[in-house]
Order: C-alpha cells, then structure tokens, then sequence
C-alpha cells in the first residue's frame, strides 16, 4: 500500500450543507444523549455495544442461576415446567446472541480500527445502524417478559415442529414463538450489517504497510468471523422466513400435517449453528492471540499457521453442521462423512494451542489478569476440544448427544473458551479505553474464583451426562445416581456466579477510582497501544506507517526512523485538508427504531402497523443515503491538540 | 495491591485437586444408575462404550502430555520480576518442523480413533446380516409425552396389531428393530444400557436396534426437547427370556380381564384392596417411586403380572361405569371392554404395568389417584388435562369439562387395577 494512495479519501470535502434543506442539518453534539443516538465514532458504538452486552451477559447468567437452582435437588418445585422452559430457551439464546456476540462486535468495534491504523471503520453510520438493529433485537426477544405471551419457550435451535402454532401457543395470539422467530432476523441484520462494515475496513483502511500478513491475529479473526457471519446466518435467515410465513400465513414449510419438512429445519438450521459456535469462539482465539505474545514478550508463534488455522477452522466449520444431527438417523454415509469432518476440525484447532504453548516457551511470562484469563482460557478450551472430538465419534455421540455431556462440552467451550478470553480481554484493553487500570489483586481473585466456579459447575456435568440425564429437564428422580453431581453443580454455579459478581464490581470500581496509567501500559506490540488513551477521537494524530508484523514494537525499537516519518507524513496529511472525521446522523437510530416498530406490530399479527413501519424504514434509509456521508476536517499539532476546526461543533479536550 | 502467593499458584495444582476431588467420586457412584451408558447391558451400548473408551484414552494421553508441556512452560518462562528495563526475551517466529510434526502427529492420533467410529456406524445402525433372520421388531411411537409400543408381528383378530404403552416387552438375547414414529413433534428414544438414542422424527421413517444380553428391566427416557413435560417423559424396556416372553404376548391378545374372573383361585392369596390405600395430596413434582421397588425392579414387574388379584367387585364396576361417563374412553381404549380412543395410551393391561403417566410413576394405588386426581401436576401440559378435563370456552379459555373426586378416582383405581 501506498501513502498516496490515501490522498483522495483524506482529501474530499462533502459538498456545502448550507443549501441542504433543514431535515439535513447534522447533529454535532459531543456529550449529552444525543452525542450517543447519533454517534458514528467506531470507538463510542464499540462502548454501546460492549454495555448492553455486559448487561445481557449478567441477565443470562441471572438465568442460569435459576436453572442450577432448580436442579439443585431432585423433585425440586421452585420453577414450574413452564418456566424452565422459557429460562433455558432464553439463556441461550441470550448468552449466545445478546451476550457473546455483541460483546465480541464490542472490541471489533473498538479494537480492530485501531490495530489497522484506521481513523473510523469504513462505513460509519452503517456502524450505528448495526448496534441499534442489535438493540431492537435484543429488545424484541426480551420483550416477552414484560406481555401475557411470556418469552419463547421453544429451545434456542428451536426445531420444527414444536415450534408451530399446534404446538407451541399457549392460547390464541400466543406470540412468545413470533418474538423468537422476529427477534433472530433482526439480530441477523445486524449482525450482516456490522461484518460486511467490518471486512470492507480491514480490505481497504489498513495503514500503508499494513499487508494481509501483517495483520494482528485479533484482526484477522475479525476478518473470518465477519466472513462465518454473511455467509452463516441467510441460512438461519432462510429457515425463520419460512417459520414465520407457516406461523403468520399457513404456509407449509415445516408443518408436517401438510407434508412440510422438520429436519429441513435442522439442517438449516445447522448450518447456520455451526459456523455460529465458530463465530464465538474465533473473536476468542484472536484475544489470546494478542495477549499471550504481550505477555510472553515475543511474537506469536507461528502467526502465519495460526492466520492459516483460523481460516481453515472457518471454512471447515461449514462442512460438519450434521454433527449435531447424527441422532437423526441420516444413513450411515452421511453419518460417517460428518463424523471425518469433525475430527478434521481438530488438526487446526490443535494446532492453534499447540502454537500458543510454542509462544510461551522461552518467553518472559508476567502473569498479570489478562495472562491468567488467556492462560485460563487455553487449559479450559483443551478440555472442551477433547469432549469435541469425543462427540466427533458418531456412535459414542449417540450415548451423549442431548446429554448433560453435550452440555458441560460446549459449556467448556464457550465459558471456558469464549467467556474467558473476552474477560481476558476487558483487562486487557482496559487501561486503552479508559485510561485506568484494573488493581492485579482483586483482577486474579476474581480469575481464580471464576476458575473454581466455572469447573466446580461443569465438570461434573460430563459424569452426569454419561450417567444418562438428558439436557433440558426441569426435573429429575433421586433414584437416578444424578443426586450428589447436580447438587455440587449449583454450588459451583454460585461460586462461579460470586467470581462473575467480583469481577464486575471490580470493574466499576476501576473505571470511576481506578489508579490511572500513562499511554501503553502492558508494553504491547500492536498499534492500539501507540496513541493516547482514552484515545482521541480521531485515533491517529498522524496514520502509521507500518513496517512489521507487531507494528508497535518496531516503532519502539525503531524510534527515530519512525519520528521522521510521521513529521513527513503529518505535513502531507495537513496539505489535503487534515483529518477528515465522519459526521453524526440521526438516521442509523431512526432506520432501527422503525425495525423495531414494524417487527413489534408484525409479531402481534397487525400487519398495517407492520407495513407502516417497513415505508417507515425505507423513508429513513432514503433520507440516510440523501444526506450523504457529510464529515469535517480536524487539525492537530504535533503533539495531538487540536488546534483549529472547521466544522463540527465545539472541541472536547 | 498485589497478593505475593495467589498468582503463584499454579495451575497444575488447582487441577490435581480436581482430580483428586474426582476419583472418590468415580468409585462412588457417579458412573452408576439406572440409565448408566458404562453398565450397558446390549452389544450395541456396548460398542458404543468401547468406543467412547478408545477416544477418551486418545484424548487423555495427549491432554497429559500437553498439559505437561503447557504447565512445565508456565513455570519455567515465568518472569520473576516486572523490571521494564530488562531486555527482551529473543524474538522467534516460529519453527516449520515442529508445526508439521505437531500436525501430523494429530492426524495419526485422528486414525486412531476413525477407524473404530467407521467401524461402529455401520455396526449400530443395522442388524448383522447373520441375526438378521433372529430379529424381533416391535414400532415406537412417541407421543407428547409417552410412548406407544405395537408389535406387527402380534397380530389380534378383529384389533389389528397387539398395542402396549410406555412399557416396552422385548425377548432377551434377540436381536431387536424398533422402528421409531412420532405423531407430534421430534421425541428421542434412549435407553442408555442398551442403546444410544435415535430420534422420532415426523414425516421420517426412522429405526434403530438393540438387544438385551440378560432378562431385566432397563430405563429410558426421551431425549430430544419435546415441550413443556419432556422431562417426565419416560419408559421401561423389560427383556424376557423366550418362553416367558411368548407367555406374555399370549396374555396380551387376550381381550381385557373380567374383574372376578380369577376370584375362585385367589382365595388363598394375600387380598390386594384396592379402596383400602389412605391417598395424601402431593406436591407438584414429588417422586412417586419408591425404594423396594428400585432395590428389585424386574421382581416388582413380575409381581405385576400376577392375575390372581382379589377385587372388589363393585367398587371395580362402579369405576368401569366411570371410565365411560368420565370420557375416559374417548381417548383411551380398554380390547373386550369398551373404548375406541387411539390418542391416550391403550389400558388393556394397564394393571400389570409397573408405572404410570408415562414411566414416571410407580404403579400404586397412590399415584394412580394421584394422576386420576390432578393430571396437570403430575405432567404439566398433558393432553388428558388440556382437552380431558379441561376445554376450551366460548371465549376461548380453558375451563373444567368435569372433575375426579375421591371417590370417584378410588373406583377408577379400582377398575384400572384389575386390568391385569
């Protein structure tokens, strides 16, 4: 990549707004409410999505305490069957869709633009949009609890037919299945929106210099995952479109008393399922990936196997869906197909831990909380891959499958594996953001309550499993043998629910009296931890220019080269007009608003409202794309104060 | 603030005390019960074993040594100290040879376990051609939320197909396909010690086999997230030597027992009286098993089928009038008595099963009043409520179609009990 190549984005100006009529004016408030409904800064929307699945993540966690307490002793009453329903159906879905996947889109957001050198991401209201969308989705899916419905109660991959109106309304208008099959689609519209935004930034606004193989290992796990997620939910988007014209219209496509398909679902279904535990657990990897080099003091080991691995994990992540059918009776070709498939997911993936060990070695590990949530990470994944590759066995599966066995696997997986990274990563990034740090103390309490927690919870969940309980039981029978492991279990769901409780105190407690850290403090390697922090708005005073994989710690080791570079640069960057900055819009927030609204009348079957709002959505994307990109030039000296604008309101530092 | 000895804790430890916290209870009875997958007692539960053996030793090699490398890593690159000026560590990239190796390594460790799981998909999912022509087949229905059993090899004059529910009579030693059909929506047949689960799928014709090596009496339970009473889905599989199993069918086609029939015979045996039970109301979800029963599951189901009852006459022709006046009969059907109802489990015997309301409950008096009484607490959900009991309203809302009261329930028990 060429510096000059960049002169024609730097340089433009939109066209002047004075002669736009007034709905046009651009918001330009920097604080208050409507700073936030009408931001397009990548690092704002990052935050947005970060706290609201923070918060998710503690209401599904919420969730499963109820579930652990239920099960706590056999016979037990404290939920009805009713209502365990609804709370595994929406522990997952919440954990999986509200909690892990925004909260990976959170550092997608905030992270990946930094690591590239990038001043914004390449579509910046598409990026508000994407988060409101998730909002609405995320609203839509909760909303239940508050109406007569009540929430979905169908399981999280919902299989046809129990989720056809026969089966699965209560009474008459019972809409809790429509909220569920409403509430994915929209969440997959944001979820395409928000990838496609992210694989056209990483593409085209990489820093010069900054080649594919280049790339931070987080970035490049944004790349995969944002590919997993467009090519990964039409399919999921495909099935809930037919459930909800046989819900909404009478059609036929899973109703099996007009000779509709029920494992047509399933393997739709699937095939969106599987890519999706991809989709979080890649985001995961990348995490570890950043962390344990910092740490170790060296690079990666093997960064182009383990760029090559990650990729190769998420193309064969499409060819194994039907793992999770093998009970479905599929043929023993099929069957046995799937079966090689699945075991061919664990080459790469082994060698992804076996690379992170060959980081490690000879390293100079400092076990700060980022480092013993990574190392945490890699020991529990281990043990969640082998359980993998033990269901991968397709008649040894037929034993475990819809078990608790399955239950305490990708429970290893996803809290062991994803959960842990991605707290690994709030430390980590931590300091970044808000400009504060974590006390190490209470940061490894916390880690080793968790740790505790987390095995004291799921281990046993494999010896149950095996010991024949089903998954998605309300209850059990105490002359089963599954007395003493459920009762340990919910003991270590509450410690685990104590570690989770510490940590996030911790957190809160950090970012109002945290001790306060100067610029890079892990030492890092990457470009993120070249700027001020909190960083300011426009990222980058002047764009790096990247001359090696660790981008950061060539600059520290190649100082003055780098000085003189970015004074040249600074002054070209000036010559075209400064910084450019994207401008605020009201209309990312309205578009959603209307999803929201039109998907809220459809689920209630009143199809005007449900009209009104799609012409409500389109008035507002037409007005978006009329408004144009907008945007205004900052300038900067040389040590990063502001020191003129043209537009855009008022300065914040 | 730093804590000088919780970072230093390593990892290593946290996991021996794992596993030193697991092996009393590997020994203890983690891996024992009624729907255990390590007592299997049937070929295919069997190999499934096997298989799940193969793999958990592969994995557990390599986890131990990796964890080895992992932990030994840990602790020897560990800084001791956070001096910012010291200089950094050499910076590698990597090393080709022993990434290749490593892959190759995990390849082969893939064979190990590939090899057997080709081995076992084609054994678990069809007969063996030479026991092919021993096989029994008996059909699988699951229903929201119990499972019906017919034997189209049994075949009755004038009813068709010798129909059973919930208790599943197979011979012992012989090779048996069960065809699996739903009439709802997805269910999954899984009795642990004989067989991994297939699931019951609409409009999809799906079997499975399985053979038990011994008579007895095994667990199973549905296994696919089928509604609001999944959990409390269950059945029993009872496995009978041949000639016991060729005397059960023969007391199977025949129609319903004549309560009073055995009446001259059974003056000498202990007198069951039916009406004689003290019934307490029970919370929602109580056990209804009990610890006899458990300690001898197959004796008690023997017990069962004993005919030679002693029943109170009236108090059984009094519930048998109910079973008609209640609507009992529009769901359920009672071969030589009366009722057509093909959507309820089929009570023709329903007194020599040994549980009710679909596996869930021992068969006694109790519970039968029990589920008579308040169905809904038994089986949340459950259609005998929900279009039984209850109906639909005018404006649409469920409301009582009638009730059972004591009395009532205590006649049906009666009736229900003689059905031997």
């Amino acid at each position: 990549m060429d510096v000059t190549a960049k002169t024609d984005f730097i340089g433009k100006d939109s066209p002047a707004s004075s002669e736009r009529p007034a709905i046009f004016t651009r918001p330009t408030a920097k604080t208050g409410l409507v700073s936030w409904l009408t931001t397009v800064d990548h690092k704002r929307v990052g935050l947005l999505y970060g706290v609201s699945s923070l918060f998710f993540f503690l209401v599904g966690g919420f969730e499963a305490l109820l579930i652990r307490l239920q099960l706590a002793v056999p016979n037990n009453t404290l939920l009805s069957a009713q209502l365990y329903n609804e709370l595994f159906t929406m522990h997952a879905t919440t954990m999986i869709f509200l909690a892990v996947m925004p909260l990976s889109a959170a550092f997608f957001n905030y992270i990946m633009p930094l690591q590239i050198g990038a001043r914004d991401v390449a579509f910046p209201r598409l990026n508000g949009f994407a988060f409101w969308v998730f909002l609405a989705g995320a609203v839509l899916l909760n909303v239940g609890w508050f109406v007569k419905s009540g929430v979905p109660d169908v399981g999280w991959f919902g299989y046809a037919p129990l989720t056809s109106k026969a089966y699965s309304n209560a009474f008459d208008g019972d809409m809790s299945t429509d909220l569920w099959v409403m509430g994915l689609q929209v969440l997959g519209v944001s979820s395409i929106v928000g990838s496609l935004n992210f694989i056209v930034t990483i593409i085209n606004l990489r820093a010069p210099g900054m080649t594919m193989m280049r790339l931070p290992v987080f970035t490049w796990m944004t790349l995969v995952t944002a590919f997993l997620i467009v090519l990964s939910f039409p399919a999921i988007t495909i099935a809930l479109v037919g459930l909800m014209m046989d819900r909404s219209f009478g059609a036929n496509f899973f109703e099996v008393s007009n000779g509709g398909l029920p494992i047509l679902w399933q393997h739709l279904f699937w095939v969106f399922g599987h890519p999706e535990v991809y989709i979080l657990i890649l985001p995961a990897m990348g995490i570890v990936s950043e962390i344990l080099p910092c740490f170790s003091r060296k690079p990666l080991f093997g960064y182009p196997i383990i760029v090559f691995s990650g990729a190769v994990i998420g193309l064969l992540g499409f060819g194994v869906w039907s793992h999770h059918m093998f009970t479905t009776g599929m043929g023993t070709v099929a069957t046995a197909a799937f079966s090689l498939a699945t075991m061919a997911i664990a080459v790469p993936t082994g060698v992804k831990i076996f690379n992170w060990i060959g980081t490690l070695w000879g390293g100079q590990l400092q076990m700060r909380t980022p480092m013993m949530f990574a190392l945490g990470f890699v020991w529990m994944f281990m043990i969640g891959g082998f359980s993998g590759v033990m269901h991968a066995a397709a008649p040894a599966d037929a034993q475990q499958q819809d078990s608790y066995f399955v239950v305490a696997h990708f429970h290893y997986v996803l809290i062991g594996g994803s959960i842990f990274s991605l707290l690994a990563g709030i430390h980590y990034w931590f300091p970044l953001i808000f400009g504060r740090k974590v006390s190490e103390f209470w940061g490894k309490l916390s880690f080793w309550v968790i740790f505790i927690g987390f095995n004291v919870t799921f281990f046993p969940m494999h010896f149950l499993g095996l010991n024949g309980m089903p998954r998605r039981t309300f209850t059990y029978d105490g002359n089963m043998g599954w007395n003493s492991a459920n009762l340990i279990a919910t003991v270590g769901s509450l410690i685990l629910g104590v570690g989770i409780a510490v940590y996030f105190a911790v957190m809160v407690y950090t970012y109002f009296k945290g001790q306060r850290v100067g610029r890079d403090p892990w030492n890092g390697r990457t470009l993120e931890w070249s700027i001020p922090n909190p960083p300011p708005e426009y990222n980058f005073a002047v764009t790096p220019t990247v001359h090696a994989r660790d981008a950061f710690w060539y600059e520290k080791h190649h100082q003055a080269e780098i000085a003189q570079e970015k004074a040249a640069h600074a002054q070209e960057e000036e010559s075209h007009g400064g910084i450019h900055m994207p401008s605020q819009s009201w209309f990312p927030f309205l578009a959603a608003m209307s999803i929201l609204a039109g998907s809220l009348f459809f689920t209630n079957h009143n199809f005007l409202g449900a009209i009104c709002g799609g012409v409500a959505l389109l008035v507002f994307v037409y007005l978006w794309a009329w408004e144009g990109p907008g945007g205004y030039h900052l300038h900067v000296d040389k040590d990063g104060n502001l020191i003129d604008e043209k537009r855009g309101g008022h300065s914040s530092h | 603030m730093t804590l000088p000895t919780l970072p230093r804790i390593p990892l290593r430890r946290a996991y021996q005390a794992l596993v030193v916290a697991c092996l009393p209870l590997l020994a203890g009875g983690w891996t024992s019960g009624p729907q255990s997958t390590f007592e299997t007692e049937g070929p295919v539960a069997k190999s499934q074993l096997d298989l799940f053996y193969v793999t958990l030793w592969v994995c557990t090699v390599i986890f131990v040594l990796v964890a080895a490398v992992l932990t030994y890593t840990t602790l020897k690159f560990k800084a001791n100290d956070n001096d910012p000026d010291r200089p950094p560590p050499e910076q590698s990239h990597g090393n080709p040879i022993i990434e290749l190796g490593l892959i190759g390594a995990s390849v082969m460790a893939l064979v190990i376990i590939a090899v057997p799981t080709l081995r076992g998909i084609w054994y678990s999912y069809e007969i063996p051609e030479n026991e092919r022509a021993n096989a029994y087949e008996v059909t699988a229905t699951g229903y929201q939320w119990w499972f019906k059993f017919e034997y189209p090899q049994e075949q009755i004059d004038g009813a068709g197909n010798l129909l059973t529910a919930n208790e599943l009579v197979i011979p012992a030693g012989r090779p048996v396909r069960i065809n699996l059909r739903t009439v709802d929506v997805i269910h999954s047949f899984w009795v642990p010690k004989l067989a991994g689960k297939v699931d019951m799928i609409p409009n999809r014709g799906n079997h499975l086999w399985l053979k038990a090596d011994h008579p007895g009496y095994y667990w199973g339970q549905c296994a696919e997230y089928c509604g609001e009473s999944h959990a409390v889905m269950r059945f029993r599989v009872i496995a009978l030597a041949e000639n016991e199993f060729n005397a059960w069918l023969a007391n199977q086609k025949l129609p319903a027992r004549k309560a009073g029939s055995v009446f001259a015979s059974a003056l000498d045996q202990p007198r069951i009286q039916f009406a004689a039970y003290t019934y307490e109301k029970q919370r929602r979800n109580a056990p209804g098993w009990s610890e006899a029963f458990d300690q001898q599951p197959f004796a008690a189901w023997k017990k069962q089928q004993d005919v030679t009852v002693n029943d109170n006459l009236e108090l059984v022709a009094q519930g048998r009038k109910l079973f008609q006046e209640k609507t009992c009969i529009g769901c359920h059907t009672v071969r030589g008595h009366e009722g057509l109802g093909i959507t309820g489990p089929d009570l023709t015997r329903i007194g020599a099963r040994t549980t009710i309301a679909g596996g869930l409950l021992e068969n006694t008096p109790q519970n039968l009043h029990r589920w008579l009484v308040e169905p809904n607490e038994v089986k949340p959900g459950n259609k005998m409520w929900f279009g039984g009991y209850m109906a639909r309203n005018d404006k649409g809302e469920w409301a009582p179609t009638f009730t059972v009261n004591d009395n009532e329930a205590r006649a049906l028990v009666a009736y229900l009990n003689s059905l031997k």
